[in-house]
């Protein structure tokens, strides 16, 4: 949901494969803060998809948000869309609600998952977060063996933090810079696809020296080759990768102003006639 | 307090003069955790419009937005007089203050003299057991039990969570205990019950508990109205605390019952507190 850059979120529908793809917006990391929820809606509402969200923070009250069994709801849509904010938050509060079972048969059943920031390392068997003091490892739901990081362009901290958990023994993964995406297929990743022109994501692993060692992934460019006619217009992606150095997890979550940073998230989705093992996209 | 506050009846101070009333020091240090609503921007901007034209210090906690926090949680945390507990979905604020080590925090805290206080889940969080209807339904739920007994909330607005917390009673599921309509609180002093009182006229709470047949009675407590509070009242009370000025006359009586429970509470220093 990068403001007046529609890329990332267009690949997702069309990776759904759905015309109408039924698709649900957990905002958990937020708070279930309202304006994020009526950014969805802006995003996804316009005819080309069938949107709705869920908040666990108001299941008493009907504010439009699903009602009765979440489970029912969430497997039988074609993409669910996970919002960034705070991950600790996020994965306490699905936990207390039993989604991340949920999420899990989910993708067992070629769900296309997705998010970004929290919304992306949450997928993740390891995540490196730098939400609050010191960067620190947190365990996610584990669907994708790896590790993950985000906003690997914009904090500095966060990549050294990131090189330096796996150089000690964290499992290998990924950095994603903002404005880039993962793309899982079941757990392996089958490609990078970027909103902009000059995001990428990083392969970590430790080398033969026992330092750890970053391969830059190629990625494909979601926009027009031809930088006249490319969808978001130049201005537009200034915008957004200035406000994602300058606010970068949160900025999605939180700004009530439309400061949506930048991508950053996990997309799963199934494996077509296969056992049902969904992929991921993670940006 | 069963419901009430600044964040359900504005405009109307005496239950959030009552609860800085209980912090046994001049401008009490105050922290608003608004976690049960997901930290929703407008209770922020609420609380610190009305706290900030109170005697205090406040502060807020949001655990969504905890890299605005520049401090440890356990600095902020056991740095304050008072806690004060928005309510929301009781599921979600256990959830959230465990997965942030926040349940400890405040039972640390609280050893060490702070005062609890909330309403609804912010409320109910600190008994043994309450009724949400975290994920639909009201349904009994476990607290962090640092008092004992059970405590439900908006009895006489939402009659079901009376009826699910006196069928949880009868059948073992939650201890005895309390519940309490909007514009209630409880005062417990050493875990023990001190006093009822409300904002309102008709607000009211009951004791709930099993008899030895198995049915449930529930028994009117006692409730003292609190006059209603302005500002200029609640900074006399400030006043008179430090003998910086004396208020004229006229200081109410529930200004003075007020101070008298602070008054007796350090004298004890108190090993339990919370406003339920």
């Amino acid at each position: 949901m990068e403001p007046r850059n529609p890329l990332m979120d267009d690949f997702v529908l069309e990776l759904s494969g759905a015309e109408q793809p039924r698709i649900c917006f957990l905002p958990t990391a937020s708070g279930d803060a309202d304006h994020y929820v009526v950014r969805f809606y802006r995003r996804f509402g316009a005819g080309r998809a069938d949107p709705s969200h869920v908040s666990l923070f108001r299941r008493d009250r009907s504010a439009g948000a699903v009602e009765g069994n979440l489970e029912e709801h969430l497997l039988s849509q074609d993409v669910i869309y996970v919002g960034g904010g705070s991950l600790l938050s996020l994965l306490g509060t699905w936990r207390a609600h039993g989604l991340d079972r949920t999420l899990r048969r989910a993708w067992e059943r070629g769900v296309l998952l997705c998010g970004l920031s929290a919304g992306s390392l949450c997928w993740f068997a390891d995540a490196v977060t730098a939400f609050h003091g010191p960067s620190e490892r947190v365990r996610g739901l584990g669907l994708l063996p790896h590790s993950n990081c985000v906003h690997y362009d914009g904090e500095p901290e966060r990549r050294a933090a990131f090189r330096e958990l796996v150089a000690g023994g964290l499992r290998p993964g990924y950095g994603v810079e903002d404005g880039a995406a993962l793309v899982f297929e079941g757990t392996e990743l089958q490609e990078v696809v970027t909103s902009r022109r000059d995001a990428t994501a990083y392969a970590v692993r430790v080398g033969e020296d026992g330092a750890a060692h970053e391969h830059r992934l190629t990625a494909r460019y979601l926009g027009a080759d031809d930088p006249a006619t490319a969808a978001p217009p130049a201005e537009g992606l200034a915008v957004a990768g200035s406000a994602a150095a300058a606010a970068p997890a949160l900025a999605l979550a939180e700004d009530a102003d439309g400061g949506d940073a930048g991508v950053r998230g996990t997309v799963g989705h199934p494996l077509a006639g296969d056992a049902g093992v969904e992929s991921a996209v993670a940006a | 307090m069963g419901g009430g506050g600044f964040t359900m009846e504005p405009g109307r101070t005496a239950l959030d003069a009552y609860i800085l009333a209980l912090a046994p020091v001049h401008r009490p240090r105050v922290l608003f955790l608004p976690t049960a609503s997901g930290d929703p921007k407008e209770q922020v901007e609420r609380f610190s419009r009305l706290f900030g034209t109170l005697p205090c210090r406040p502060r807020v906690l949001s655990l969504f937005h905890l890299d605005e926090l520049e401090e440890t949680l356990e600095a902020l945390i056991l740095g304050q007089d008072v806690v004060y507990v928005g309510g929301g979905s009781m599921r979600n604020l256990l959830a959230l203050w465990r997965a942030h080590g926040v349940a400890d925090l405040l039972l640390e805290a609280h050893r060490r003299g702070t005062v609890l206080a909330g309403l609804s889940a912010g409320a109910m969080c600190w008994f043994q057991g309450g009724v949400s209807s975290s994920t639909g339904s009201p349904e009994p739920i476990d607290g962090l039990g640092l008092l004992e007994g059970s405590f439900s909330v908006h009895a006489r607005q939402v009659p079901e969570r009376g009826e699910v917390q006196r069928a949880a009673i009868a059948a073992g599921r939650l201890p005895d205990g309390w519940n309490a309509d909007d514009y209630c609180g409880l005062l417990f002093v050493d875990g023990r019950l001190e006093e009822a009182v409300a904002s309102r006229p008709d607000a009211g709470a009951r004791r709930v508990e099993r008899l030895a047949d198995g049915t449930v009675r529930e028994t009117e407590l006692p409730v003292r109205r609190l006059e209603p509070v302005t500002i200029d009242l609640v900074e006399d009370v400030a006043e008179r605390r430090t003998g910086e000025a004396l208020a004229p006359t006229d200081v109410r009586d529930e200004l003075r019952a007020v101070r008298r429970m602070r008054d007796r509470a350090t004298r004890r220093r108190m090993r339990t507190r919370g406003v339920g």
